[in-house]
């Protein structure tokens, strides 16, 4: 299936900051198929999650603005949607993990209370009822019911042990990796079409981590679902996803499927990113840095944002945006080294 | 001078918690147990584990931040815990600490001038003004320039803050820098920054490293010994390379494969072990026993293996492998 389910096109959000206008995201584009597992790379600040946020159109605007772009999903563009309906639209096709799931529980209910009010949310979003057939609705206690065996269901299926009985616990009783679970099981009551992972094993330890990817993995080809898996580990990226968009300050600089990405990194900016992960071959003295700081987003450097601290800058970098040059088959990148449709 | 500048014996930590009513039911987490380490001169010892594992209570009972509850802490000789307040005082000149959060750990009401300046002040009684010539060399020694002196530290960002960090450490010229964690706040190609500067610095000023980490792939590019925690014991200690070539342990074999290497083709097959740390330690046998992937023996479950020599600098804690002699 190569139909897009998710396609950013230009898209330019701006935050009004008392310095002055913060250009966060300046010409996004991503391209999402249905099944894929997109890894979304980059440095702090590089603008990866405000562009999830964008997505469900979750930044408060103001201070946050889009000034250009479409999203659209399934063919159809997000932004355009008026605001009353964007709740139930999320609820039936959207699904989002965070990075702590300590602070995403409520510390004072029971799982059990969390996640059928999550999975009688979503069905209240995916069924409207005309009035006159409210009647026929199964009763407010059968629906909890109902809604409690769909509770435990989704805890099995995200791999916690003794459902049945864990669902009485309050959160500070799960470790790490099993609130991560319930969180995920969470995104999963109203069975979405996308997820999306925002730095969902960052506080998580190793041993931990390895079981979530898994887990998410798994659940990809048991549901047929598509993630958006944000993260800075591209170890991460190497192990769980088939593509790889890597931005930097705002723009999505190279988007390639995973091997062409570790194996023939186009843009400068991706290959010092590669080549500063230390690894076993890595002799002493041996690790390469990317020298300089990230750019200042209220005054950001014209033409190629990276310029500034790119080995192989050219003449016109620090004047003209680059344009998408083809590398392979699907692969992107954004760089005068690479002309535009060549 | 001995070649062991730090060595640690038999160290133990328990940390009182108090439930019930009133507080008077006593549990007793015992976060660092019977943990002995040494670490040679000029060289770094890596001391990795999971959260939890005790790797960062070790860095401040050596400091005595925290006072240990039993246990031997020598520096060059010396039992750090015979001493009294003043000399506490005076040794910490030879031991200083580099934390996680470089944002924390600033005085964002101090200008960088007075953040490196203050050890010097403390530790030599050299007023901010006496001493400029030296902080300006500190700086210029971790690769801050010279207009940075009158700003605050909200001014940088976190690799130049860790290495404000590293600066106002190296003011008292220590022998031993305890690293906790120090870039796992940091971005990748920052972090490679950083891990250069504290390997150059190390080579121009013939420091010893305790270097935290949990991250196993900064550990192989920093450390020439590893030693691995799990749940406050040390279950396997070896030279950098046996660790990652040559590990007996299941625990590290199973971290170790847990690495995501940034690798598509990746041929390791990863160990992805049950459970998770928190579920506490069995009150009997092997604490990794619950989570353990490799053949689990009767003795596993009732006797607790000790820390046994299996090669040459090789030490390893499992039942699996024997003593040899």
């Amino acid at each position: 299936m190569s139909e897009a389910l998710l396609d950013i096109q230009d898209l330019h959000l701006e935050f009004d900051t008392f310095d002055g206008v913060a250009k966060v995201l300046a010409g996004v584009n991503l391209t999402l198929e249905r099944g894929d597992v997109l890894g979304l790379v980059g440095e702090t600040g590089c603008g990866k999650s405000m562009t999830a946020l964008a997505i469900p159109r979750l930044i408060s605007m103001p201070p946050g603005r889009i000034t250009n772009g479409q999203i659209l999903f399934n063919g159809e563009d997000l932004l355009q949607r008026p605001t009353g309906s964007m709740q139930q639209f999320r609820a039936r096709h959207l699904g989002m993990i965070f990075q702590d799931p300590t602070t995403n529980l409520n510390p004072l209910f029971t799982i059990r209370e969390q996640l059928v009010d999550a999975v009688l949310y979503q069905q209240a979003n995916v069924k409207s009822v005309p009035g006159r057939w409210r009647g026929f609705l199964p009763s407010a206690r059968q629906m909890r019911k109902e809604a409690q065996s769909r509770a435990i269901e989704l805890m099995g299926l995200v791999g916690i042990p003794d459902a049945e009985l864990r669902i009485n616990d309050y959160p500070h009783q799960f470790s790490g990796g099993m609130r991560q679970r319930v969180l995920i099981a969470m995104a999963l009551a109203g069975e979405p079409d996308l997820l999306i992972a925002d730095e969902p094993t960052t506080a998580l330890d190793v041993t931990i981590q390895a079981q979530i990817l898994r887990l998410i993995r798994s659940l990809v080809h048991q549901l047929g679902l598509t993630v958006l898996l944000i993260t800075h580990n591209l170890g991460v990226v190497a192990n769980t996803c088939d593509k790889v968009a890597v931005m930097y300050s705002g723009r999505v600089i190279e988007q390639a499927p995973v091997r062409d990405l570790f194996h023939q990194p186009a843009h400068p900016y991706t290959q010092g990113l590669i080549r500063a992960v230390p690894s076993g071959s890595t002799s002493r003295g041996g690790l390469q840095g990317i020298p300089g700081l990230i750019p200042n987003l209220i005054d950001p450097p014209q033409g190629c944002r990276f310029h500034p601290r790119c080995p192989q800058v050219l003449e016109h970098c620090a004047s003209q945006v680059p344009g998408p040059g083809a590398i392979g088959s699907d692969h992107l990148a954004f760089c005068h080294l690479y002309p535009e449709g060549a | 001078m001995s070649d062991i500048l730090l060595e640690i014996r038999n160290l133990r930590k328990d940390f009182v918690q108090r439930g019930g009513l009133f507080g008077r039911q006593e549990h007793i987490v015992r976060a660092v147990d019977d943990v002995s380490l040494t670490v040679p001169r000029g060289k770094t010892l890596g001391l990795v584990g999971e959260s939890g594992s005790g790797k960062t209570t070790i860095g401040k009972c050596i400091l005595r931040l925290m006072e240990p509850t039993a246990g031997e802490i020598l520096y060059d000789g010396k039992d750090l815990r015979a001493l009294d307040a003043r000399q506490l005082r005076a040794s910490r000149a030879d031991m200083q600490m580099i934390y996680q959060s470089p944002s924390a750990s600033l005085n964002g009401r101090m200008t960088v001038g007075q953040i490196v300046g203050e050890p010097l002040w403390i530790h030599e009684g050299i007023s901010n003004n006496g001493a400029r010539d030296r902080e300006q060399d500190l700086m210029h020694v971790v690769g801050l320039k010279e207009e940075h002196y009158f700003r605050y530290p909200h001014e940088f960002s976190g690799g130049q803050q860790q290495r404000i960090g590293i600066a106002r450490a190296l003011a008292v010229r220590p022998g031993l820098l305890i690293l906790d964690e120090p870039t796992s706040a940091l971005d990748v190609s920052v972090q490679a920054q950083i891990l250069n500067l504290l390997q150059q610095l190390q080579d121009q000023f013939g420091l010893t490293y305790l270097f935290i980490s949990h991250d196993l792939s900064v550990v192989r590019y920093m450390c020439d010994e590893v030693a691995l925690l799990y749940l406050g014991k040390i279950v396997e200690r070896a030279p950098v390379r046996t660790t990652f070539e040559d590990s007996r342990h299941p625990y590290t074999q199973a971290l170790i494969s847990a690495i995501p290497e940034p690798e598509p083709d990746s041929q390791n097959e990863q160990i992805v072990l049950r459970g998770d740390p928190t579920s506490g330690r069995p009150a009997r046998g092997c604490p990794f026993a619950p989570r353990c992937h490799a053949e689990i023996l009767d003795r596993c479950e009732t006797d607790e293996p000790p820390l046994v020599t299996v090669d040459l600098a090789h030490q390893v804690a499992c039942h699996l492998h024997p003593e040899v002699r």
